[in-house]
């Protein structure tokens, strides 16, 4: 019998496409897996069991019928519970929301659905997905599967676990500072953070327009390619996103890799842990084998990045909340509430100057940094997997520089715009970690290519709570 | 006429964001935070061009995607 647990979007869609298996025994495996996986780990923030199982069933007649099918046709999925669904509400992670259920689907739910993908569940994220731990202190804390004491990552925390767990092979998150690849780190699972503008933002819970990113979680990259192929391309509900052409990402998961040039700036390495940029030597070292040339590349100052990043996001976070803030900041969990504050203490002056400084800072990078290579590797974790004790920092006077430290490697990024691969570390039997490969802009397909000759070998694996 | 607490921000004043309920060690934090980070805009600010504009970057990104 086969592992469903282990098998990866993709293929579970073709076992279902040619009849090995029905998208009803899927579906009722993913949930019973699903709920393993919320006992342990606080994934979800609703069950859709009924709603899901109709589909199912609809999806096993259509294919009985011989009637034409999406690439995800029958395929469990579960979203990080921050998307529109007509008709229903979604949580936000908070408690503060619109109580109006969606009148419209956002535009990645949509086009996963039109693929034939279901949704079994809304998964967990941080409150207003603004939390890089998977602490939420109004909805409770996720906890990581393979140590529950440890921090999931946040603030796609849910889905993260879920993946990681085996309970569904890919979902959305979204990413403004880091909110994709630190809960695939610290999971020990892949993503991709889009190039800004790659994906639809309609629809989706805005926290920082300038920086949110729509982008999935996935342990097997072939399924980030898959469900970013079904994802991008423009929309006209959000001018943001861009007409440049969509390659098929599946067709160029094969590209030869031989010859990319790995870009190594051990400046910025050297800022983390010395165990964590162990884990990045580690690394580099496979690509380095699987054929990628290692070159020296710098990036722009990173401590100049990760202000001009916060001098765009804080005050865009905050003009978000202003009114909640004015009127109803009591129901706000107190991590949330402080760091939404600070925005309004930042001048439109020079908000601004971070926001016209942004170009020339992605020009400046394109032309220095990646003068010489293809991709760039960095840390996305500062540090070894912290314990959720460790960063519960609530809202105390030490949030700003707590969550600087989780989100250092990752947030300049955001300012940049520019696409992300998320790779676990090869384990060995140790607690999960990742690492980050930046691309140029819209060179996703690279990306996946290099994280498909990763995968031959580093396998993905399904996380279980470690021995001792 | 608007009490103080109604009108906008004025971030280098004293009054910053009065209309947050905010205790005073949140706000002391919250305005080193940002004077910090002004510092970094006010040297960014000299470098750039006087006709750098906020659609830059998307330019940019999209010219950037060119083989």
């Amino acid at each position: 019998m086969t592992d469903l647990a282990a098998l990866s979007a993709r293929s579970l869609a073709k076992a279902i496409r040619d009849k090995k298996v029905s998208s009803v025994e899927a579906t009722e495996a993913a949930i019973g897996r699903l709920k393993a996986c919320h006992g342990l780990t606080n994934c979800v923030m609703s069950l859709e069991e009924e709603e899901a199982l109709a589909a199912a069933r609809a999806t096993d007649a259509a294919i009985a019928k011989g009637s034409a099918m999406g690439p995800l046709a029958g395929v469990p999925l579960a979203h990080k519970d921050m998307y529109d669904r007509q008709g229903k509400i979604a949580s936000w992670g908070a408690k503060l929301r619109s109580h109006r259920p969606a009148t419209a689907d956002s535009t990645a739910i949509a086009r996963l659905k039109s693929a034939g993908a279901l949704q079994i569940a809304a998964l967990h994220l941080a409150e207003f997905a603004y939390g890089p731990t998977g602490h939420n202190y109004v909805l409770g804390h996720a906890r990581n599967p393979w140590d529950p004491t440890r921090i999931t990552g946040g603030s796609s925390a849910g889905t993260a676990c879920a993946v990681a767990y085996g309970a569904i092979p890919a979902g959305l998150g979204s990413d403004t500072g880091g909110s994709l690849r630190l809960p695939a780190a610290a999971c020990g699972v892949t993503s991709i953070k889009p190039t800004w503008g790659r994906v639809s933002r309609a629809g989706a819970m805005p926290l920082a327009p300038a920086l949110d990113t729509v982008g999935v979680i996935a342990r097997h990259v072939e399924d980030l390619a898959l469900t970013l192929g079904i994802l991008a391309g423009p929309d006209p509900r959000d001018p943001a996103a861009t007409s440049v052409p969509v390659p098929d990402y599946v067709a160029r998961l094969d590209d030869p890799v031989k010859g990319l040039k790995l870009g190594v700036d051990e400046a910025v390495i050297g800022e983390a842990d010395p165990r964590v940029q162990k884990m990045v030597e580690e690394v580099a070292g496979i690509l380095v084998k699987l054929g990628l040339t290692r070159t020296s590349c710098r990036f722009p100052d990173w401590q100049t990045l990760d202000h001009l990043v916060q001098l765009v996001q804080l005050p865009d976070a905050s003009a978000a909340h202003t009114t909640f803030l004015r009127t109803r900041a009591g129901e706000y969990g107190p991590q949330v509430r402080a760091r939404a504050e600070v925005g309004h203490f930042i001048s439109s002056v020079d908000h601004l100057t971070a926001l016209r400084a942004r170009g020339s800072y992605l020009e400046r990078t394109l032309r220095d940094t990646f003068k010489d290579a293809d991709i760039a590797i960095l840390p996305i974790l500062a540090d070894p997997l912290p314990t959720l004790a460790e960063l519960d920092v609530s809202g105390g006077p030490q949030v700003q520089a707590a969550m600087g430290r989780v989100v250092k490697f990752t947030r300049p990024i955001n300012y940049l715009g520019l696409p992300t691969l998320a790779l676990p570390i090869p384990r060995g039997g140790g607690l999960p970690n990742g690492i980050q490969l930046v691309g140029r802009p819209y060179a996703e397909a690279t990306l996946f290519a290099v994280g498909q000759a990763y995968q031959r070998v580093v396998p993905p694996e399904i996380a279980r709570p470690l021995e001792g | 006429m608007a009490s103080p607490k109604d009108e906008q921000s004025q971030p280098d004043g004293g009054d910053a964001a009065a209309y947050l309920d905010m205790p005073p060690e949140r706000r002391a934090a919250a305005k080193a935070h940002a004077a910090m980070l002004s510092k970094t805009a006010h040297r960014i600010a000299l470098e750039l061009p006087f006709g750098a504009d906020v659609d830059d970057f998307r330019r940019v990104l999209i010219e950037g995607a060119k083989p």
